[in-house]
């Protein structure tokens, strides 16, 4: 007998198990295709899902407390389209960011209210508030685009350092990985998360104030969106109301790849690092492969079916073999 | 008073009638024109498509589940009828009706059987079919579009123009049938009835034996067999077909339901409801075209409305749940 949930040990399997994966794809990937294993496509690779990933950080802490935001992406639009509007009309560049934060926040802080002070549910919710903030950056920009951006920040989005492989984000997104992972794994804070998302009701009998912990992950949500959307908008140069379109979902695809449970109360950072650079290395291989940009929809899509029936199955298989242990 | 409070279960429909007859009251009083026998026509065949999804996923929501691969599976069977029939010249509006319904239901049962043969969360299977299904079409589409030319003329020009009355559309028509169908099924049938305890309480339905995992299944090839029919409204309406068809109009539908009082948490909601919450959507949007409100702002309005309709079904939900324990504490004194 193990001091252990059986739940917990299947994640945990898990968990080791897309790492495994990873390695393995990275492995196969650089022996069957040239240029993979450099250092220009592993900086692709982290450029590529820098926004996935930061927004990442916060959404694993909304999964684990068993809700959801759908509304990251449109949060990230809203935010990009904020920062290129008031930078077009005149204001100073870091003004435009601190806007666009700022926007982040209250769209996150909006969602959090929603859900906790009225009592909506936070799925309905958020398919409300992906339509009305990406409706709200339709109206404010239209068709227009914004892509005149002083140089410093576009080479930020865009650029490496010196020769390196290391996108010149990577340190910001290393950064609030430590911060998030330390908030998860060693703080009260962290701990809290993972008790309510086990059972809310025993986490406020022990007197946890449930509603003010989800506000607080709402709003650091919001937060997070605001900071990819400042990260795409200079990664790519454009601010436009339709940038970012559908990341929601390769975000909580990455999530539940990285083994934490859509039922909420189970999940860790490496899980989700992993998650995110296994379908960041996967794209990266199937575009390498001059496999049809289409087929990355299909992949995409399969991927998200295994990382929710791949844990099921396995504790499924394993509660067997123990019966018929049992049995015998 | 015992008159009002019989009347009281179907009140949400009747209170979402009369907010639609008001809405469609000052709509034609910005525009008279939305008024005529013109206007009601195209409100309807607009409505069609996405109240035909919204009967639907109906039973699908009813049972606490989601399904939001339907508008891919929308844009499959569309592209997939035109092929078909463009490659098949000799076609008629009757194959269209019987392939759209097997392409959607062929996605239902895949859907079906992870949700229920699995009892993976509907959510995010859903979501994984509907970048699936969506690939599919990116892939076998090859970017070739189809327009009215390649399409049976019974289909787009005959079924398509087709009005009755002056202004009841075929295609809504259609609507009606189903909803009137849907409606009496989950009523009175016994196997209706199941699915509102299964969305009121998952667990309880499977202690007492209720067949969940036959009713979850065929609930979701339903929507994926309205889905596909939906397809052959939506040639009917655009006459042209690609690979983008119907993107990302899910969340349309959704809000429509959950706007007519289908909530989203299992247990309540009929197809009634859903039919009336797809036209008060897009009467509103007709309003607000005719205020002259820019059409960017639209998604917006969209997203309001759902938030404001998710609010007021909480607020009822309370209420009601308030009044029923007062009576149990009425009746225990």
């Amino acid at each position: 007998m193990s001091i252990f949930p059986k739940a917990v040990q299947v994640r945990k399997s898990w968990d080791t198990a897309i790492i495994g994966l990873l390695l393995v794809v990275i492995v196969m990937a650089s022996t069957t295709t040239e240029g993979f294993l450099t250092s220009l496509n592993f900086s692709y690779i982290f450029s590529n899902t820098s926004e996935i990933m930061i927004i990442a950080f916060a959404m694993l802490f909304m999964i684990i407390l068993g809700e959801i935001d759908l509304s990251v992406a449109s949060i990230l639009a809203l935010s990009s389209s904020m920062l290129g509007w008031s930078y077009a009309k005149g204001a100073p560049i870091w003004l435009a960011i601190i806007i666009c934060l700022v926007v982040g926040t209250v769209c996150g802080f909006l969602n959090g209210f929603f859900v906790t002070k009225l009592g909506l549910g936070s799925l309905a919710v958020t398919i409300g508030t992906l339509a009305l903030y990406r409706g709200i950056a339709n109206g404010i920009l239209g068709e227009n685009t914004v892509n005149e951006f002083p140089e410093f920040w576009t080479s930020f989005g865009f650029d490496t350092f010196g020769t390196t492989f290391m996108p010149k984000t990577l340190p910001m997104i290393i950064f609030f990985g430590i911060i998030f992972g330390l908030l998860l794994h060693r703080t009260p804070f962290g701990r809290r998360t993972l008790a309510i998302g086990q059972s809310a009701e025993a986490a406020k009998f022990a007197g946890i104030n449930v509603v003010r912990h989800k506000m607080i992950v709402f709003t650091f949500t919001g937060f997070m969106s605001g900071v990819a959307g400042m990260v795409y908008t200079f990664r790519f140069s454009t601010a436009q109301a339709d940038n970012g379109v559908g990341i929601e979902l390769l975000v909580i695809s990455a999530i539940l790849l990285g083994g934490v449970s859509i039922f909420g109360g189970i999940g860790t950072i490496w899980g989700v690092v992993a998650g995110v650079l296994l379908a960041g290395s996967v794209e990266s291989w199937l575009t390498l492969q001059e496999i049809n940009a289409q087929w990355r929809t299909i992949v995409t899509g399969i991927l998200l079916l295994i990382s929710v029936a791949g844990p099921v199955l396995v504790a499924k298989s394993k509660q067997r073999r123990e019966r018929k242990a049992l049995k015998s | 008073m015992d008159l009002l409070n019989k009347l009281k279960p179907s009140s949400r429909e009747a209170s979402l009638g009369i907010i639609l007859l008001i809405a469609v009251g000052v709509t034609g009083l910005i525009n008279p024109r939305f008024l005529t026998g013109d206007g009601t026509r195209d409100l309807l065949t607009s409505t069609s498509v996405v109240a035909l999804l919204a009967i639907g996923i109906t039973p699908v929501v009813v049972m606490r589940h989601i399904d939001l691969s339907i508008a891919s599976t929308v844009g499959l069977t569309a592209w997939l009828i035109a092929d078909i029939c463009a490659k098949n010249p000799d076609f008629t509006w009757v194959h269209c009706f019987i392939i759209g319904p097997i392409v959607g239901a062929l996605v239902g049962v895949l859907n079906g059987l992870l949700v229920a043969g699995l009892r993976l969360p509907s959510l995010v299977v859903t979501l994984g079919t509907l970048y699936i299904v969506r690939g599919l079409v990116y892939v076998i589409s090859n970017s070739v579009d189809y327009n009215s030319q390649e399409m049976p003329p019974s289909l787009i020009e005959d079924l398509g123009q087709r009005v009755y009355f002056g202004l009841l559309p075929f295609t809504f028509s259609l609507v009606i049938i189903f909803m009137v169908l849907i409606a009496y099924y989950m009523k009175y049938a016994k196997s209706g009835r199941d699915a509102y305890a299964i969305g009121s309480n998952p667990p309880a339905a499977d202690l007492v034996g209720l067949k969940v995992f036959r009713r979850t299944f065929l609930a979701f090839v339903f929507s994926g067999t309205m889905a596909g029919l939906a397809a052959v409204f939506y040639l009917m309406r655009f006459a042209q077909v690609d690979s983008t068809a119907f993107y990302g109009q899910e969340l349309a539908v959704v809000a429509a339901c959950v706007i007519g009082g289908v909530s989203i948490f299992g247990g309540t909601g009929t197809v009634v409801g859903a039919v009336i919450g797809a036209l008060l959507v897009q009467t509103i949007q007709g309003g607000l075209a005719a205020l002259g409100v820019d059409a960017f702002w639209k998604a917006a309005i969209n997203g309001l409305l759902l938030i404001i309709a998710i609010y007021a079904d909480r607020v009822l939900a309370v209420r009601s749940e308030k009044r029923l324990l007062q009576q149990r504490i009425r009746e225990r004194i």
